[in-house]
């Protein structure tokens, strides 16, 4: 029988399968970092238990670190102590950490794929959902939470209910490539299949656009199908997966060997059933911007602040939560999305903070000046990445153009270290959530891609980036 | 299980507005548990009861990973969430740190249960008393391994 390129994966790593019972799944790669692991460290403690298999277990600090200068003491004494007891249980268990002085130190999902750590047809878990990254290099990848990284440390497993398939076949040429990203075609997913449209399933992408991404704009794509409300979204890897991974870090020696193998075995086969699918023609899709407090309220950049009955389609929740979400993102319906004015830019974070977000910024802002109301900053999603831009110049353009150029971290993605948004602060943000005092208490985040973030920064609103000269 | 009902009426309560990120950093269960709900109900601490159930909409748990948002309900006196559907790494590690029930409801359901209504649930006979309004809904059955898990108190003491 033909099989999806999920089942393919799955039934590889098949420990123990009971009939109509959970799955026994084996862990290729473990990844943690400072927030979600302390208590599963403390609890194999109370139990006496190891870890499993260190060698496969990969650890960094993220989420709370500042990105300011790393040569200065951390002043938030609770996210000093929390990156002290990482470092601390890394050294007890064996675990390779790169630390905040390492070189390789950065978002967990900026810097597996960027060391080799990910590969083609493994399994990958992580405490953190944005796991799912990790899909682009056709990795079953999925966030679970502290007791299942404390299970995944003591035994190398996890037990799962198989998830369904779905099937998001990206069709279509776009006018404008450079105007039109990833992160257009990803939030367009989300805001017709709604966000929780792919629960229960992992994400296939397939078709003609996705063969042409490269393969940052593919871990853009899998990173935001959480977002979608998936548990995994998956690309069959192909000559450009292959030709990332090659001689990386961590990159197995016998790599010829296995890109042979991952060749002819890590696809979908034709015929093969998926439970759910969908198709997006990206012929016709504008940059996106989103304008309420889940990633669905998404709209076209040119198009305006939707009316809540006519966004709702006579859906009395989705009336009562976009009235909500207009409140709190403080917005008028039938304003131009042109015409929202913006205090803060962020570009980072792990879904738009690679090297080639960085270059398409910098296309943008080279020569010209954040707009003097707007504090802008960007920060790379791995010290990799920094030192990377500043091999090629990008972080004097930047500076020259006003921007903050920032150490790497999860930054302002989520508000847990000293990069947050004020009460009532509004920001154009690469980031992937726009929920409710997601960046700091009170602020409203519109999530888009880089170079819309770019060019709103300049302009201090948002601006339709395909009127810009992009070449 | 009896107690009271906590409702919100809305769809996508996610895990930034039941423990905001700066809560990210506190160990201690209690304390975590004084700033549950903070992102969408500044009095839910003060309003929630030991043996409290809320109600909500679709998706709830959407967002991150975070194992805190059913510790921090849990800690605040939570037993179980009652919604139409859950966000699937909220829901597992509601279990299988064995914090909460999540339990998936229909929309007659929903629509039934009011805020300060009195619930008792019976996860054997998978029935929802409404003692307030004297009726009885049925909830949606565990999974075999949900319900295993469950049974089993956590994922640890879980046995195949």
């Amino acid at each position: 029988m033909p099989k999806t390129l999920f089942e393919k994966i799955w039934d590889s790593h098949v420990v123990v399968e009971q009939k109509n019972g959970p799955t026994l799944l084996y862990v290729d790669r473990h990844l943690i970092h400072e927030v979600t692991s302390p208590q599963a460290f403390d609890g194999l403690r109370m139990n006496k238990r190891n870890v499993r298999r260190p060698d496969l277990t990969f650890a960094t600090m993220d989420h709370n670190v500042p990105t300011s200068d790393r040569s200065l003491p951390i002043i938030d004494q609770i996210s000093a102590k929390q990156i002290q007891v990482l470092e601390k249980n890394c050294k007890e268990f064996d675990i390779q950490l790169f630390d905040i002085n390492s070189p390789n130190q950065g978002i967990v999902h900026v810097i597996s794929p960027e060391l080799g750590i990910t590969l083609p047809g493994t399994t990958i878990v992580c405490g953190d959902s944005h796991t799912s990254t990790h899909g682009a290099f056709g990795a079953l990848a999925f966030g679970i939470g502290t007791s299942d990284v404390e299970h995944v440390l003591a035994t190398q497993c996890i037990w799962m209910e198989k998830p369904k398939t779905f099937e998001i076949k990206i069709e279509g040429k776009r006018k404008n490539n450079r105007a039109v990203t990833a992160k257009d075609i990803i939030l367009s997913i989300i805001r017709q299949i709604g966000t929780s449209g792919g629960r229960g399933t992992v994400i296939e992408y397939s078709g003609e656009t996705i063969s042409e991404l490269t393969m940052e704009q593919r871990m853009t794509i899998c990173n935001m199908s959480i977002e979608g409300g998936a548990r995994a979204g998956l690309i069959a890897p192909d000559e450009k997966t292959f030709a990332y991974l090659k001689g990386r870090k961590y990159t197995p020696k016998n790599y010829d060997e296995l890109v042979d193998f991952w060749f002819e075995n890590l696809k979908s086969d034709p015929g093969a059933h998926f439970d759910k699918t969908f198709t997006l023609n990206v012929g016709t899709i504008a940059p996106q911007v989103s304008w309420g407090t889940n990633p669905a309220m998404t709209t076209d950049v040119t198009s305006i602040v939707p009316f809540p009955d006519e966004y709702a389609k006579g859906n009395q929740d989705e009336e009562k939560a976009a009235i909500r979400a207009l409140q709190y993102m403080d917005l008028k319906p039938g304003m131009q999305i042109t015409d929202i004015s913006i205090d803060r830019v962020f570009i980072g974070s792990c879904t738009n903070s690679r090297l080639e977000d960085l270059i398409e910024v910098s296309n943008i802002v080279k020569g010209k000046k954040v707009s003097s109301k707007v504090r802008a900053m960007i920060v790379p999603g791995s010290q990799l990445v920094k030192k990377q831009a500043e091999e090629l110049g990008l972080d004097k353009i930047f500076k020259e153009a006003n921007f903050e150029w920032r150490e790497s971290g999860c930054s302002m993605c989520l508000g847990m270290n000293p990069d947050i948004l004020a009460a009532g602060e509004r920001c154009a943000s690469t980031s992937n959530r726009n929920f409710e005092g997601r960046q700091g208490a009170g602020g409203r985040t519109h999530l888009v891609s880089p170079v819309m973030a770019a060019a709103a920064a300049l302009a201090g609103h948002f601006v339709d980036v395909r009127e810009l000269d992009l070449n | 299980m009896n107690g009271g009902v906590i409702k919100y009426e809305r769809d996508n309560i996610d895990t930034d507005v039941i423990i905001p990120g700066p809560y990210l950093k506190i160990h201690d269960y209690n304390e975590l548990a004084k700033h549950a709900m903070e992102g969408l109900d500044k009095d839910f601490h003060s309003k929630v009861k030991e043996g409290d159930f809320i109600v909500a909409g679709r998706n709830f748990g959407c967002g991150s990973s975070r194992e805190h948002a059913p510790i921090a309900l849990a800690y605040s006196g939570i037993k179980a969430v009652l919604a139409l559907s859950f966000a699937r790494i909220f829901y597992r590690n509601a279990v299988d740190g064995a914090f909460l029930l999540p339990i998936e409801i229909d929309e007659n359901t929903y629509n039934n249960i009011s805020d300060k209504d009195s619930l008792e649930i019976d996860t054997e006979k998978n029935e929802i008393k409404n003692l307030t309004k004297n009726q009885t809904y049925k909830m949606k059955p565990f999974s075999d391994l949900i319900g295993k898990i469950i049974a089993a108190g956590g994922l640890f003491n879980y046995k195949p």
